[in-house]
């Protein structure tokens, strides 16, 4: 009987809760409008500002997040503004700043995402159109990006997001082991691949890393584009099974031979600490790997790491990526993140930024500095020639989930549990219900 | 005459009869007791239904639904849509099988060590008590931090691990990069810090036993392998169902250790159901996805309580 007591309460608990989700509304709205910024006029804006007493940012741990906050103190003495900080780990951020951002709480005036996401962003209308901003400020000057990296953080014409990092695919090697075999940097994947075999033939050290691992799209992309390939046609049709895909695949899984071992299962971190901790001879990674990559207290070899240009194939093409930061569409003091922003990553404070250890952004000024430069030697591959084509990632929503089906039949081929063609073609068949789900 | 005397000490010894009056009146004190406790329960499962019922009616009425964080439109009823495609698909079977392979792989590990180690540590010896204490560490230490301190044992150039093996004349393994291999890291890691846990509660069980059977057991001249299996086993079977229960429930649960270690990877040859759940919710921003995902999750282990009550009502009986 008292069983059955404590059932029926249980039960009437439980429908009630039921009910109560039941009645609730149709769920939270995907996404707000995006709303131009509260005023264009520079006077208007430092008007506005002045009456900021704080910004609230949404920081994704990384180095240039640490440098921001290095900066922040500097910031509110010349300010008055004060800065609150929320930093979330990459795994949960961007679904926890959709997340607030769609609900309207108003919580940030500025938000870091990283720009794979711009697309997921930009579509829910979680950011407000900075273009105009950017545009009319002197301090932010664009005309200080080279043409190449001026769009970096736009989307459907419109800017949503600041480049925070800068962040191309160059070539690490080790001048000493290059030098004791008279190599020269590759200018091509065949030459890179021919200094790879010469390196792990010499005994000397493992002949390159790349990263077949969690994250082997990061390469196989690079890879695919300098052979010609693509991702997806203009109708966002996957195109991951066409000769050009089969060669690159096939080159790009011939390099796993010159691999150290664990290369197979290696994150994008593990590329660079496996580089830097052991003797590989040379590796393709993202420039913004660079703080660690020359730090002598974590790199053993940092005096004797050159840098060269990512090596071209059919295609000369390098893979960019790297951080965005904007306004969210919620912003309680758009114009207050705004002067936030135009401090941070602006002209005046850009070799500031750089020496507070933040990833390089490739800002003219910046990356043509003689004493910059020297410092740190990868900055002028920061300066994508114009005949180099600039392949950013995906701009397009279901991008995360593309790139979790393209590295998970990656995997296969990669692991030899079938071949290049079929996987890649099942590769095609699982993508194109992914792609069907983009928004046109 | 007898029989009136035999009725006589009957009456005396038999428990008094209740009159009608008084049967009605206990049935009301005990019906009352039992409205009384279900009242004073009631503040209790009011905590409680927002924290558990509450979520799990919005997920579920979220499941029919076709919410994505990073799509414009206004959320519409899809029906079962979700649990079609992202449910009854190759993938999710795949992650139920790790799961249920790290899961049983992992007891078949967990508990025989456990048991062993706790019936060791239950002897008394000099340094007992330090020995406990090291044994109980894994099980102290943060998912986070296990998960970071394997993979760096388990790479296959630096690692110690590897370096052993070596040692040993055997060729050194890719243990991250290879799909079997990588199963047998995570289980092995699982276990490392889930066998503290079935120590813990096996020490437990054994320190309440009644000594007295196993002294007469020795007495009489049986072995420890008898006394084991005749007396101490049958005596913890209770605990240990709760360790199993409690075990394949974080079984099913396994996350974080995966997660550190190889992401699901390679490929997708260990990613479990909750990394498929996180996957789809937090890389792919699916909601709606994602809770159908949760839901059928929640469904497949609440069946293990029931099934843990009725064994644990079988074996009071027996």
């Amino acid at each position: 009987m008292r069983r059955h007591n404590h059932v029926t309460a249980v039960a009437v608990t439980a429908v009630a809760a039921l009910l109560l989700a039941a009645c609730s509304g149709g769920g939270d709205d995907a996404g707000t409008a995006t709303t131009s910024p509260a005023t264009e006029d520079s006077t208007a804006t430092e008007a506005a500002a002045s009456t900021c007493e704080a910004v609230n940012v949404f920081l994704i741990p990384s180095p240039s997040a640490d440098a921001i906050k290095a900066m922040t103190p500097a910031f509110t003495e010349a300010t008055g503004i004060n800065v609150e900080f929320t930093e979330v780990e990459y795994g949960t951020a961007h679904q926890k700043a959709l997340l607030s951002i769609s609900s309207e709480q108003s919580a940030f005036d500025v938000v870091q995402f990283d720009n794979t996401f711009l697309a997921a962003f930009a579509k829910a209308g979680a950011l407000t159109d900075i273009s105009s901003l950017a545009a009319d400020s002197a301090e932010y000057d664009m005309n200080d990006f080279p043409a190449s990296l001026q769009n970096y953080g736009d989307f459907d014409g419109a800017k949503y997001g600041l480049m925070l990092s800068t962040e191309p695919f160059i070539q690490w090697y080790r001048g000493d082991i290059y030098d004791e075999l008279n190599l020269k940097p590759a200018t091509t994947w065949d030459e890179y691949k021919s200094n790879a075999q010469a390196i792990q033939a010499s005994g000397l050290a493992d002949g390159q890393m790349l990263g077949f691992g969690p994250n082997t799209t990061w390469w196989w992309m690079q890879v695919l584009w300098s052979f010609g390939g693509a991702l997806y046609d203009a109708d966002f049709t996957p195109t991951v099974n066409t000769p050009e895909a089969v060669a690159a695949t096939e080159y790009y899984k011939s390099l796993l031979e010159f691999s150290p071992q664990g290369a197979l299962g290696a994150t994008g971190d593990d590329v660079t600490l496996q580089f830097v901790g052991s003797d590989i001879g040379q590796m393709v990674q993202y420039s913004g790997y660079a703080a660690g990559i020359y730090d002598p207290e974590s790199s053993s070899n940092a005096a004797n790491i050159r840098v060269a240009p990512v090596p071209a194939g059919a295609v000369n093409t390098v893979e960019l990526a790297g951080w965005n930061i904007g306004i969210p569409s919620d912003a309680p003091s758009p114009e207050c993140g705004w002067q936030f922003l135009e401090y941070m990553l602006g002209k005046t404070n850009a070799k500031t930024l750089l020496e507070n250890g933040a990833a390089a952004i490739g800002r003219t000024s910046i990356i043509e500095d003689p004493t910059l430069q020297e410092k740190y030697p990868y900055l002028s591959l920061l300066n994508i020639a114009p005949d180099v084509v600039v392949n950013t990632y995906p701009q397009i929503v279901v991008w995360p989930e593309f790139d979790k089906v393209a590295s998970d039949n990656l995997a296969k081929i990669l692991s030899g549990d079938i071949p290049i063609q079929e996987g890649l073609d099942a590769m095609q068949a699982a993508l194109e219900p992914v792609m069907a789900k983009e928004p046109r | 005459m007898l029989d009136a005397q035999h009725n006589e000490v009957a009456g005396a010894v038999a428990a008094p009869a209740i009159p009608r009056a008084g049967r009605k009146q206990s049935d009301w004190i005990a019906k009352a007791a039992a409205k009384r406790g279900m009242l004073l329960s009631i503040p209790a499962w009011v905590m409680i239904a927002p924290l558990f019922f509450l979520p799990l009616a919005v997920s579920l009425r979220l499941s029919f639904y076709d919410k994505s964080l990073g799509l414009p439109v206004e959320p519409s009823f899809v029906g079962f849509e979700n649990y079609r495609t992202d449910v009854f698909t190759s993938t999710f079977a795949e992650a139920l099988f790790k799961t249920l392979v790290i899961l049983v792989l992992g007891l078949l590990i967990q508990f025989p060590l456990g048991i062993a180690i706790a019936l060791a540590l239950h002897r008394r010896f000099r340094g007992r008590g330090i020995f406990r204490t090291l044994i109980l560490l894994p099980m102290l230490l943060t998912p986070v931090a296990v998960g970071l301190m394997w993979r760096f044992m388990y790479n296959p150039e630096l690692g110690i691990i590897n370096w052993w093996i070596t040692q040993l004349g055997l060729p050194p393994v890719d243990w991250l990069g290879s799909p079997w291999p990588a199963v047998v890291a995570v289980t092995l890691v699982d276990s490392w810090q889930a066998t503290s846990l079935v120590v813990l509660m096996v020490l437990a069980g054994l320190s309440a036993l009644d000594t007295a059977p196993t002294e007469a057991a020795r007495v009489d001249g049986a072995s420890s392998w008898q006394l084991f299996r005749y007396i101490t086993f049958p005596a913890l079977l209770p605990i240990l169902l709760v360790t199993l229960m409690l075990r394949v429930i974080d079984g099913f649960k396994i996350f974080d250790i995966i997660f550190i270690l190889t992401r699901g990877g390679p490929g997708t040859a260990t990613q479990s159901v909750s990394l498929l759940d996180y996957n789809v919710a937090f890389t792919f921003l699916a909601t709606s996805r994602a809770s159908a995902i949760g839901v059928v999750l929640v469904l497949l282990t609440l069946p293990l309580y029931f099934l843990w009550r009725k064994v644990a009502k079988l074996q009071e009986q027996a």
